[in-house]
């Protein structure tokens, strides 16, 4: 019994392309939370010189990745930068809706960002709902 | 079920759940009160102080019915005083009784005397309200009570599920000791009182409740060296991060300047154990080969971390920095932080753990009926609870910028009328929440029980 979990969890890290499903996964999270840019920048880099077209864990996860860091670009700092130009700064009712925005919308691309980390370390395909490419 | 004093565990559960509704019952009194219609006989202080006390005590018994059910199957054995678990309980019910009446019927200040709080002052802090002679049983109820499980852990079986409800137990009561401390000095007393407050709820509680997430997620998945690897990080994170955490208490109440670096540098990462947690039962818990049918379970048990990592974590952060608290302090904004950290941690770990060990004890069959009316509540519970915090980070946010950071000066009074039509709104979602417990009570009575 735990001789057979034992190799389970082997044959989790020995998936060969889990590495790159994680990094993938991670540089996502890093570019929501930590080095916002710089992340995504590295990201690019990965999604253009690896495969990332194959049917493999990590090929969906630098695709997925990929699309949801742009999308998440588009909500976090193109909306909110429509919204603060287009409102009256001197309104707390400007304030009132744009800084619930941001919490629920970044905090909603985080906890995605984490499923799909769980999955990339489980060795398995994950699928950022409506943000990240169906395929 | 393997072990007859798991059984232990119902009454606590009963009571917990009954605690909790008239918790909501005082709530939604004071809600009422925001929005001014005058509610009869219970004043607004008096509703605020049954709300919170009632709050850390039905958790206190959803913990207690918690880990007598854990730590006998846990360590391998029956309890080691199980006759005397019992009477703890009775004892630990009456107390609260006895101090539920008190607060309802008398004025405060009449409690503190014939109390006799004057020999030894404890009374009137936040949290603290209770008499001392109803802490000094609180605590006596919390050493029997961690001295029972070491006592069992000890004869038996030690796992790093039970060694960590341990860690947990004893902690909590070894802080609970500076309940006992104050000092005439406010800031003094503040800083003490922040010692039990924090450390119980960013500390030995969090402990606990992983333990417990631990022990659902080993039941649902049946792999125990993985649940336990994930533990040690998350118990990692926990305390390396809380414990200084605690600066995100003193920026204002007279300490030091560097208190507002080190809370916030730490703060920032507090976070972090409930990054882990979601990371840890979405990486674990595999839904095509669970084991177990009971959905409303692992409903419970993967959204508890989801919405701790909103409720505590992303809450948490957004008012935790100093710069921000220097401007949210004691605010709305606290409150919203409040109300949906409590809720989503530990409300909803006691209801997962009441979710896996209620049919156990009660020993139904796998009804399809309660388990319906079980996941409605918990749609109904949780969606209304983020909704009223969500109403009342917008009623801060409007606080703030009114309040704080303009040249207007309106009177408080003032202030608070213009935010009416958010207080509605959470009133509105109290109001729904109850009704989401109305159905979780109902889920009970609806449940087939297997005739024997
Ligand atoms: C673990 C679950 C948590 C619970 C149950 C909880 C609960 C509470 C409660 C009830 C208060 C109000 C205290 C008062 O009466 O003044 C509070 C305050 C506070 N909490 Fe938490 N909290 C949790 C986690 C966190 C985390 C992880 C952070 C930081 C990231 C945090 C940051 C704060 C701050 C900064 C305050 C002070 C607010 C003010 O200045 O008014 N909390 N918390
Ligand atoms: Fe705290």
């Amino acid at each position: 019994m735990n001789q057979d979990k034992v190799t389970i969890n082997r044959s989790v890290s020995e998936i060969p392309d889990r590495k790159m499903a994680i990094i993938a996964e991670s540089l996502y999270l890093l570019n929501l939370l930590i080095i916002p840019g710089l992340a995504f920048f590295i990201l690019i880099w990965l999604f253009a010189k690896y495969d990332n077209a194959t049917t493999m864990i990590s090929g969906c996860h630098l695709r997925q990745a990929f699309s949801a860091s742009i999308w998440a670009g588009l909500l976090l700092v193109l909306v909110t930068w429509v919204m603060l130009s287009t409102m009256n700064h001197d309104s707390p009712y400007t304030w009132m809706i744009v800084i619930p925005y941001f919490v629920i919308c970044h905090s909603v691309l985080v906890l995605l960002g984490i499923m799909g980390l769980a999955k990339a370390l489980a060795g398995k395909k994950f699928h950022y709902p409506i943000i990240g490419p169906s395929s | 079920m393997l072990y007859s004093s798991q059984r232990i565990a119902k009454p606590y559960f009963i009571a917990a759940i009954t605690l909790f509704t008239i918790q909501v019952l005082f709530g939604l009194s004071m809600g009422m009160q925001y929005v001014e219609i005058s509610i009869p006989l219970i004043s607004f202080d008096t509703a605020r102080l049954i709300h919170i006390s009632l709050l850390i005590i039905w958790i206190l018994f959803g913990f207690m019915g918690a880990i007598h059910y854990i730590i006998p199957e846990e360590s391998e054995r029956e309890l080691y005083y199980p006759k005397q678990a019992i009477q703890l309980f009775w004892i630990f019910l009456s107390l609260v009784i006895v101090t539920f009446f008190a607060y309802l019927l008398l004025p405060y200040a009449t409690l503190a005397k014939i109390t006799g709080n004057q020999f030894f002052p404890t009374m009137g802090r936040e949290y603290l309200e209770q008499p001392t002679i109803i802490k000094l049983g609180i605590f006596a109820i919390l050493c029997a009570f961690t001295y029972n499980m070491t006592m069992t852990v000890l004869h038996g079986r030690k796992t790093v599920i039970n060694l960590l409800l341990l860690t947990g137990i004893a902690g909590s009561t070894i802080v609970f000791i500076f309940a006992f401390y104050n000092s005439s000095n406010l800031v003094i007393a503040k800083y003490y009182k922040w010692w039990l407050i924090h450390f119980w709820l960013e500390g030995t509680w969090e402990l606990i409740m992983e333990a417990i997430l631990a022990y659902i997620i080993f039941k649902i998945t049946g792999d125990r060296e993985i649940v336990e690897k994930w533990l040690y990080v998350m118990v990692a994170v926990t305390l390396t991060t809380s414990i200084l955490g605690i600066g995100h208490h003193y920026y204002w109440i007279g300490m030091p300047e560097y208190w507002q670096w080190i809370g916030t540098i730490f703060s920032i990462f507090e976070m972090l154990p409930f990054f882990f947690m979601v990371l840890f039962v979405f990486n674990v818990v595999n839904c095509t080969k669970c084991r177990s049918s009971n959905r409303a379970l692992k409903l419970w048990a993967l959204s508890t971390p989801i919405m701790a990592f909103l409720g505590a974590g992303v809450l948490g952060f957004l008012h935790t920095l100093a710069p921000v608290n220097y401007y949210s302090h004691g605010t709305q904004i606290t409150s919203a932080h409040g109300h949906l950290a409590f809720y989503s941690t530990y409300v909803m770990i006691v209801l997962t753990m009441i979710s896996y060990a209620m049919p156990l004890l009660r020993n139904t069959v796998t009804d399809k009926i309660g388990q319906r009316f079980e996941i409605l509540a918990f749609w109904i519970m949780t969606i209304s609870m983020f909704c009223m915090a969500l109403f009342t980070v917008i009623a801060g946010i409007m606080q703030v910028y009114i309040q704080r950071t303009t040249d207007i000066n309106l009177p408080f009074i003032e202030i608070q009328n213009s935010m009416n039509i958010l207080y509605w709104l959470r009133e509105i979602s109290g109001i729904i929440f109850m009704f989401g417990v109305i159905i979780y009570i109902i889920s009970f009575f609806v449940a087939e029980i297997k005739k024997t």
